[in-house]
């Protein structure tokens, strides 16, 4: 057990559980089995006030036409283990509506942690996203060789099954400088993904944790000279050994997203496109203007995501809530790929967002913490025990694939929800 | 002309050297380049001598990546195209032109296109207040002349390389402006061929040689949509998402020659075009600052030498037109 890291306000405890004990964890203590009596607390356990996605609940049907469904094609009662939850996820094949959220030049992920992330994500045949500014800050290959960017593509791709899973890239204002897709695309380490078709770029419009600001980390003051060429660094801390080092957010209009997204697809005919969102009052807007453009996926991060540094204010007071988000996208009336991140660690928050017409549910904090508590396999576990759940949820509601989950599924008991489950 | 010796192993560097097709090829591409110079000279151009280095260049597009060398400290780029230049040039004249060389790291997937190299050459021109049609014409006389010189003074060299000259008959029998398809156009033209080209890019490399191969004379592609090309080329006022841009394209199967443009000038909207391409406007501090004083319109363009090269000498590759080739990926001289 290595504890490194810490995650106040975020489910440390129950993720760091999971990553011990596996699916296990989805009950409670086996040692209380027959000694205590279990029934629904009376505030959502991982929720924090105001989030609308954890006040939805998941509502079974009586009736189950797809049961039946199900029923004539197995020649027997289906129970959960017969729930599929292998998806396409921006253009990759799934073993799971999950991936991998992006975390970037992070004092945390460049640990070895990412690294850890990394080979447990390609096991589990679930894409990964792999955030910005590790290029321009750690390296394209790293100087430890543990922490640069092929370090995290090769550690992927010794573990991913074939068929399934890909790598996603992210690039802002600054890896622009860097020519951090160019890097890629024509990287020898890279072809066996792209021939695959399990390569993919992602435009980073925004973050949750701190939107309408570029990323941000603390650096040394060595470093911060080093850095300055390209970012803006702050001596904030005033202690004359460390400084606040700031990416540009970049500047987007609806003819920039469109134009940039063009541009990808033109530069990077055989890589699929991303898009990453802030959880901006427009997002709605936006998505539909990737998606125009040819986007293969567009990832909304709530205003509950992110695993690196941001401002307080930011954290408590900036943005729209994930649930917020996918309430005003309606997502589930189209057929286009969403993924949504933010606080994600359970089967009941990434089902209510499936039902909610998102496509797949990003790991960030909760992948981290995971290999923090076993770096070998805390993240297999914590999936383990995630899909066990989701399995469970998709079953009680008469399907049998994430993609059938609907906005009937989820009733709001403030009335203030999407459709009241029916 | 086939894709074959594409594929086939580069030869090494002597045997390649002391090949006569080579010392063939290279004074083919000899008269070639003296053809376009009187050409250009005698229509009043100056030839202005290109830097190889610079704090930025052409951004570039379709996965091809920048040299970055570290001058003095600072990340410096070998040039991928002359066009930041050619646009400061006419700060001194109004009619320029050079023979500019360019590397650009281009994709793997470039590497058995037959017409990609690493480090290749390029005929460039720019001209001031000069309209896109302007520019064709420009390029359209070069091309004539530079076949006109080869075909009439060097029919030896043409039939030892099996150059037959009647490949160049529809080329050179009228002067006639070469035929002119939009993208849109083309586009469609790929479908009916049953060839999924995507309507936002540049045509790809497949399609590119598709409508190559139906030609027998050269002709222009326009308007290729925003999202396909660098910020310098101009969107057309009139038709918002379209550039006032051209490619030329050889005929027989050898695709693209030359790609030109009516070029941006204004400061505001070359900052809206980096940001719709992706780029960082710092990086291109002493370009704006440039722009933001002044510069005038004009319209362009830049020759690939050696595929216009292997047009003329009939090669299956372009590495074939150059003594020192490097191709993308493999590691040579």
């Amino acid at each position: 057990m290595t504890r490194v890291l810490t995650a106040g306000g975020f489910a440390e405890e129950q993720v760091r559980a999971r990553a011990r004990d596996g699916a296990a964890a989805a009950f409670p203590r086996r040692e209380d089995y027959g000694r205590r009596l279990f029934g629904a607390e009376g505030t959502p356990r991982a929720g924090r006030p105001g989030d609308a996605l954890e006040s939805l609940r998941l509502v079974p049907p009586v009736f189950v036409p797809q049961r039946l469904e199900k029923l004539i094609e197995l020649a027997r009662e289906p129970h959960y283990g017969d729930v599929d939850l292998a998806t396409t996820v921006g253009g990759f094949r799934s073993t799971a509506p999950l991936y991998v959220s992006a975390f970037g030049s992070t004092q945390v992920a460049a640990s070895g942690l990412g690294t850890a992330v990394s080979r447990q994500a390609g096991r589990l045949g679930i894409p990964m996203v792999v955030g910005e500014n590790i290029v321009p800050t750690v390296g394209y290959r790293g100087s430890d060789g543990e922490s640069g960017m092929l370090a995290r593509l090769s550690a992927y791709e010794s573990e991913v099954p074939d068929g399934f899973g890909g790598v996603t890239f992210q690039q802002s204002t600054e890896d622009a400088d860097a020519e951090v897709w160019n890097l890629l695309y024509s990287a020898p380490s890279a072809q066996k993904l792209l021939d695959s078709g399990r390569l993919a770029f992602e435009l980073k419009v925004g973050q949750g944790a701190k939107p309408g600001l570029g990323g941000m980390t603390v650096v040394d003051t060595a470093s911060a000279v080093r850095l300055a060429e390209h970012y803006t660094t702050d001596d904030v801390y005033g202690d004359g050994r460390h400084v606040l080092r700031s990416s540009s957010p970049g500047t987007f209009t609806e003819e920039i997203l469109r134009q940039q997204i063009r541009l990808m697809r033109n530069n990077y005919p055989r890589a699929r496109v991303w898009v990453k969102l802030p959880p901006g009052r427009d997002v709605r807007r936006a998505a539909a203007v990737a998606w125009e453009a040819g986007a293969d996926a567009v990832t909304v991060d709530g205003a509950e995501g992110g695993s690196g540094w941001a401002p307080l204010s930011f954290l408590d007071h900036v943005g729209l809530p994930l649930g917020e988000c996918l309430q005003r996208m309606r997502a589930w009336e189209e057929r286009h790929c969403l993924l949504v991140s933010g606080r994600m660690w359970e089967g009941g928050r990434v089902a209510r967002s499936l039902a909610l017409g998102a496509r797949a549910a990003g790991l960030g904090r909760a992948a981290l913490l995971a290999v923090d508590e076993n770096p070998d396999d805390g993240l297999d576990r914590l999936v383990s025990c995630l899909l066990l759940e989701l399995r469970l949820l998709i079953s009680a509601l008469g399907k049998y694939a994430p993609g059938a989950l609907g906005p009937e599924d989820v009733w709001a008991p403030d009335g203030t929800g999407t459709t009241p489950a029916h | 002309m086939s894709d074959t010796t594409a594929d086939q192993p580069r030869p090494t560097l002597p045997a390649h050297l002391q090949d006569p097709v080579t010392r063939t090829v290279v004074r083919v591409q000899n008269r070639i380049v003296q053809a376009a110079r009187e050409h250009l000279t005698g229509q009043g151009f100056v030839e202005l001598m290109p830097p190889i280095i610079g704090p930025v260049t052409d951004p570039g597009g379709r996965g091809s990546k920048q040299i970055d060398i570290d001058f003095y400290g600072h990340r410096y780029k070998l040039m991928t195209s002359a066009i930041l230049y050619k646009q400061a040039s006419l700060l001194a004249f109004d009619k320029i032109f050079c023979v500019a060389p360019n590397v650009r790291l281009e994709p793997l997937e470039t590497a058995n296109t037959s017409r990609h190299l690493v480090e290749f050459r390029q005929l460039d021109v720019e001209i001031a207040g000069a309209s896109r049609e302007d520019a064709m014409g420009v390029a359209q006389d070069i091309v004539v002349q530079a076949v006109t010189a080869v075909v009439e003074e060097m029919s030896d060299d043409l039939a030892r390389l099996g150059r037959d000259p009647q490949a160049f008959a529809a080329l050179l029998k009228n002067d006639a402006p070469f035929d002119r398809t939009t993208h849109e156009e083309a586009v469609a033209h790929l479908a009916r061929l049953g060839h999924d080209q995507n309507p936002d890019a540049e045509i790809d490399w497949e399609g590119e040689a598709l409508l190559s191969a139906q030609a027998d004379r050269p002709f222009f592609i326009t308007d290729y949509p925003k999202g396909s090309r660098g910020f310098y080329d101009r969107e057309d006022a009139d038709r918002p998402g379209v550039l006032r841009n051209y490619d030329l394209i050889a005929p027989e199967g050898y695709g693209e020659l030359m790609s030109g443009s009516e070029r941006e000038y204004d400061y505001a909207r070359i900052i809206a075009r980096m940001r719709e391409t992706g780029e960082n406007p710092a990086k291109y501090a002493w370009y704006l600052d440039m722009v933001r004083a002044g510069i005038p319109g004009s319209a362009g363009f830049g020759i690939g030498v050696e595929r216009l090269t292997r047009y003329v000498a009939g090669l299956d590759a372009v590495w074939q037109a150059t003594p020192f080739p490097k191709t993308p990926g493999v590691v040579s001289a």
